[in-house]
């Protein structure tokens, strides 16, 4: 720690501190424009000159110099004022004074500077810039003209995303930011830049000349899509998202959001949503009452020859408490989450070897983890957000990065990043290597451990010698990323799951479980394992327990079983199954064969099509409650729209179906919240307004592992043949949701299968082709992308968009053979 | 105090003969406000739009949130207020709108005749407000 005196301030800080740092903790403000917290100090602008008495003689910018004991500073005097009037002057040289028509006009860090110091004349004249301003994407408007090189684009683009998107080119007045060969922007759109940019120079394209930022109503909430649980501010007027705010206060995002959270807003304004209950009569779904659908839908719970809800995973925990007292209340037994068999099984293979069912450790421990092994480098994709905090801990904390992938991707290019690039569908083999190489090395962390003598006899066949030939991973690779995990002082594996990847998922689970009780991270102090549910709440459906009675039937053996007309009534809560689940063939006869099928969505879904009674239901941004994220964070959602039409929340559904069947309904989200924490013995005993603007990590900051328990585990499974194809998410989509989102449709608006160059230019397609892939006895016509990111004979093609016919193709493998041809 | 009454009563007098009479036969004859009376509204046109850019300085103002601005983007990309509004049955006529524009696209006029017969006669949209003379 250090002692210094700031305007006459005794203060205390440690001397990592910069003397801004400093005043800000001592509640002195200096004016900055090219600092921001998140960034490393960079001194652009001198906006922030202070006076040391030490360093007499000359101003000090207070944001780069750092602490030293006994400093004596000075933040405000008639000189530092004139200084900084006169830089600010110089800005304004060639700053185009636009105030008027600039969307930033009111937030705008340089118009409040202005302000304050009463800049209201020049002495000095230049040419304004005349730069044409870059609208070539669909996302953000950059005006270099009212740039005032502050750098913070730049920094942020490539020390949090890694894009790398912007540099400064030419020198003195000439300087300015621009994109590779300034040929306009194209990048991954998360919309960081746009947050950073202090004054009007970049914008979000879509919210331009929608409202003063002063007309809008901010409303802290959580993002909808993923399991990153990322704080989204609304910007709200005339009850509708106009755009999302920066907010670097709450949650544990620190202000970062990915295009999902930033620009895929727009499907909760859509015209498209459901606004009033339907109930098919003589074949047509026509328009109804509340009253007659409830009414349904509530004989059809008590079907006689049963009933079976699925739910998705982004309600909030609330609403998942009362589908559970409604299952109750309705005698349903088979009731289940997200498919059923992807995140929940895969937390099933967790608690076997570690007796924990969620990750045990939080986001922010991984920036300064000095190994991290990827699985998947998909990572990146399913939860960017958490990938930007990788990002930090490679770029700025050198932490190794080792992937296990079977294509290449964001990760694989950050420097320092090994990897591991197997066969399709061959993780677990890999993973399983890992533990074999570190039990045979003597390089394993065995105290405590149970099951030791059993697993090495059953994983025989694991020696990475012998998973080098069939995985394409060298066994020297397979032992040197082993060991560097073993001596790891803080240590992380990541593993992020959804619906697309439902096979093997309880061995992933396992295996990766194995791996760090092995390598000692599981009993860290800090970090460990990280398992990340695809959706919003797919941790609170585990928490909660939303999954099948002894009796009941899970999601897929609800489907198998309503296919064979086994099945009453299906009820099917936010989700899009014949969409999303594998084996779409299954899922439609199910909604063919079941008796009554009720669906309640936010869109007239290829699945409501198909259905008796639909219900129109809520988005997040209508909801109250809370959601739980993939490091165990419980977080506040809030409503900042009201539904449209007579839509109504899942939590008023379940409310008033719960009175049709003749069981109280709870007042409001608060008393359920109560309730379903007082149940729980993890979840802190807390009301729902103590839960702060960071949220309430459930189990403290690092789980320990409540079991030991090694768990031998089987391989995965790949497939034979020229082409091999596999599908997942793509960065730009979450679910399927985002197709009726306008930010992720303007990135990636239809489907298509990747492929790599070198197969692409054998076969003769390029970019943008249509291409016929033939897989599992289905020709799938598909746009052709080609990439790096490919080896040779692999295809990809994300599982998002409805109609692509992916889910005919998959039923329940992580690979397939498949032949592609041009046309 | 005779003296003092039939002063004062002079004066009177004097008013009411023909010439001396201060009161205007409206409608018949009107009154020349002073340049600085804060009457009708009016919007600026430029060539070949209004000139003003739809900043929402004027709304944010106003005390007695009467104008309503709706800005969108023109074909040239321009901002441009796709609806302007003042309804003058709320304004006050205090000016400030004129005074916190910051590109002088609203001015008040002279123009104090403003009885109509319905309520809506009383909103002004952005054609009537570009149409004051
Ligand atoms: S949107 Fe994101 S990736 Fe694109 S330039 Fe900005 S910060 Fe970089
Ligand atoms: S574009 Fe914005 S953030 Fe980037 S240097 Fe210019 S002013 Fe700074
Ligand atoms: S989609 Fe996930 S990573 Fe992106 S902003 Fe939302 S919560 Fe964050
Ligand atoms: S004159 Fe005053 S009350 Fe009337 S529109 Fe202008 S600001 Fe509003
Ligand atoms: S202040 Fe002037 S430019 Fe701004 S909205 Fe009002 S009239 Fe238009
Ligand atoms: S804020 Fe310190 S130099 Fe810019």
């Amino acid at each position: 720690m250090v002692n210094l005196t700031i305007d006459g301030k005794q203060v205390t800080v440690p001397k990592t501190y910069t003397i801004y740092e400093a005043a800000r903790e001592a509640g002195i403000d200096i004016p900055v424009l090219c600092y921001a917290k998140k960034l490393l100090p960079f001194g652009a602008c001198r906006v922030c000159l202070v006076e040391v008495e030490q360093m007499k003689g000359r101003l000090i910018p207070s944001c780069t110099t750092p602490v030293t004991e006994g400093m004596v500073v000075t933040t405000t005097s008639e000189e530092i004022r004139k200084v900084r009037k006169t830089v600010l002057e110089f800005l304004l040289v060639n700053h185009v004074v636009e105030c008027p028509v600039c969307d930033k006009g009111g937030e705008c860090e340089l118009q409040d500077l202005t302000y304050e110091y009463e800049v209201v004349t020049n002495r000095f004249v230049g040419e304004k810039f005349h730069y044409p301003t870059d609208e070539n994407n669909p996302f953000i408007e950059r005006n270099m003209n009212r740039c005032v090189l502050c750098g913070r684009c730049v920094r942020v683009c490539d020390e949090i995303v890694a894009h790398g998107s912007y540099s400064f080119v030419e020198r003195g007045f000439e300087t300015k930011i621009a994109t590779a060969f300034d040929r306009g922007l194209h990048c991954e759109f998360c919309g960081q830049c746009v947050s950073l940019c202090p004054v009007g120079a970049l914008l979000p394209r879509p919210f331009k000349f929608k409202a003063r930022p002063w007309q809008l109503k901010e409303v802290d909430t959580v993002c909808g899509y993923c399991g990153n649980g990322c704080t989204l501010t609304l910007g709200v007027k005339d009850n509708q998202v106009q755009t999302i705010r920066f907010n670097d206060k709450n949650g544990v995002n620190d202000g970062n959001l990915c295009i999902r959270g930033r620009f895929g807003y727009s499907y909760v304004n859509s015209d498209q949503r459901l606004t009033r209950p339907l109930v098919r009569k003589g074949g047509e779904l026509v328009e109804t009452s509340w009253d007659e659908a409830l009414e349904a839908v509530a004989n059809g719970l008590k079907d006689s020859k049963g009933a079976g809800i699925i739910t998705g995973a982004r309600l909030t925990n609330e609403e998942f408490f009362l589908l559970k007292r409604l299952a109750d209340a309705a005698g349903v037994t088979s009731l289940d989450h997200s498919g059923g068999e992807c995140y929940k099984v895969l937390t099933e293979g967790v608690k076997d070897v570690l007796g924990l069912t969620a990750s045990t450790g939080t986001f922010p421990q991984v920036e300064t983890a000095d190994v991290i092994l990827s699985i998947r480098s998909d990572f990146y994709e399913t939860h960017p957000v958490f990938g930007m905090v990788v990002n930090q801990a490679v770029k700025r904390h050198e932490a190794k990065l080792l992937v296990l992938a079977d294509k290449k991707g964001k990760f694989t290019k950050l420097p320092n990043a090994e990897t591991l690039l197997t066969r399709p569908g061959l993780e677990v083999d890999v993973l399983n290597a890992m533990c074999v190489a570190l039990l045979e090395g003597g390089k394993a962390r065995t105290e405590g451990v149970s099951g030791i003598d059993e697993f090495k006899q059953a994983m025989a066949e694991f020696a990475p010698a012998r998973v080098a030939e069939r995985t394409g991973v060298s066994a020297e690779a397979i032992v040197a990323a082993a060991e560097r995990l073993a001596e790891a002082q803080k240590g992380a594996i990541l593993l992020g799951y959804g619906l697309p990847y439902t096979p093997a998922s309880r061995e992933l689970g396992l295996a990766a479980a194995n791996l760090a009780l092995l390598a000692g991270l599981a009993d860290q102090e800090e970090a460990g394992l990280y398992v990340c549910g695809e959706k919003a709440n797919s941790q609170g459906a585990i928490d909660l327990g939303v999954l099948p009675k002894e009796d009941g039937l899970g999601a897929q053996a609800m489907l198998a079983a309503a296919a064979e007309g086994k099945l009453g009534s299906l009820y099917i809560i936010g989700e899009d199954p014949l969409t999303t689940y594998p084996d779409g063939d299954r899922v439609e006869k199910a909604l063919a064969n079941a008796g009554f099928v009720v669906v309640q969505d936010l869109f007239l879904s290829p699945t409501a099509a198909k259905a008796d009674v639909v219900l129109p239901a809520a988005s997040f941004a209508e909801k109250d409650g809370t959601f739980t994220n993939a490091e165990r964070r419980i977080q506040r959602v809030r409503p900042g729209i009201t539904s449209p039409g007579e839509a109504r929340t899942d939590y008023a559904i379940f409310g008033a179906l719960l009175e049709k069947l003749g069981a109280q309904a709870p007042a409001g989200p608060a008393e359920v919240f109560g309730e379903l924490c007082a149940g729980l013995a993890d979840y802190p005993q807390i009301g729902l307004d103590e839960i702060g603007p960071q949220g309430v990590v459930w189990g403290g900051e690092k789980l320990a592992p409540k079991t030991r328990n090694l768990v031998a585990v089987g391989g995965g499974k790949s497939a034979e043949g020229r082409f091999l194809l596999t599908t997942g998410s793509s960065l730009y989509h979450s679910g399927s949701t985002t197709t009726h989102a306008d930010g992720p449709l303007a990135a990636v608006p239809e489907p298509y299968v990747e492929l790599g160059r070198e197969d692409a230019a054998e076969l003769g397609i390029k970019d943008g082709d249509s291409v016929t892939v033939k897989a599992g006895g289905v020709d799938l016509k598909l746009k052709a992308k080609v990439g790096a990111r490919l080896p040779k004979g692999l295809l990809f093609a994300p599982s998002h968009f409805a109609g692509t016919g992916l889910n005919r193709v998959f039923r329940g493998e992580a690979v397939v053979a498949a032949e592609v041809a041009k046309g | 105090m005779i003296k003092e009454f039939i002063q004062g009563l002079s004066i009177t007098f004097k008013h009411l003969l023909p010439g001396h009479s201060t009161t205007v036969q409206y409608p018949k004859v009107k009154l020349q406000p002073s340049e600085r009376f804060r009457g009708l509204h009016r919007l600026v046109p430029t060539q070949d739009r209004e000139k003003c850019v739809a900043c929402y300085l004027c709304p944010t103002v106003c005390p007695a949130k009467c104008i309503t601005v709706e800005s969108a983007e023109n074909e040239k990309g321009e901002k441009y207020p796709k609806v302007y509004q003042i309804d003058l049955l709320r304004c006050i006529f205090c000016g400030y709108c004129v005074e916190a524009c910051p590109v002088e696209a609203i001015e008040m006029t002279g123009n104090y005749e403003l009885a109509n017969y319905h309520r809506d006669d009383f909103v002004f949209d952005k054609q009537r407000l570009l149409n004051t003379k």
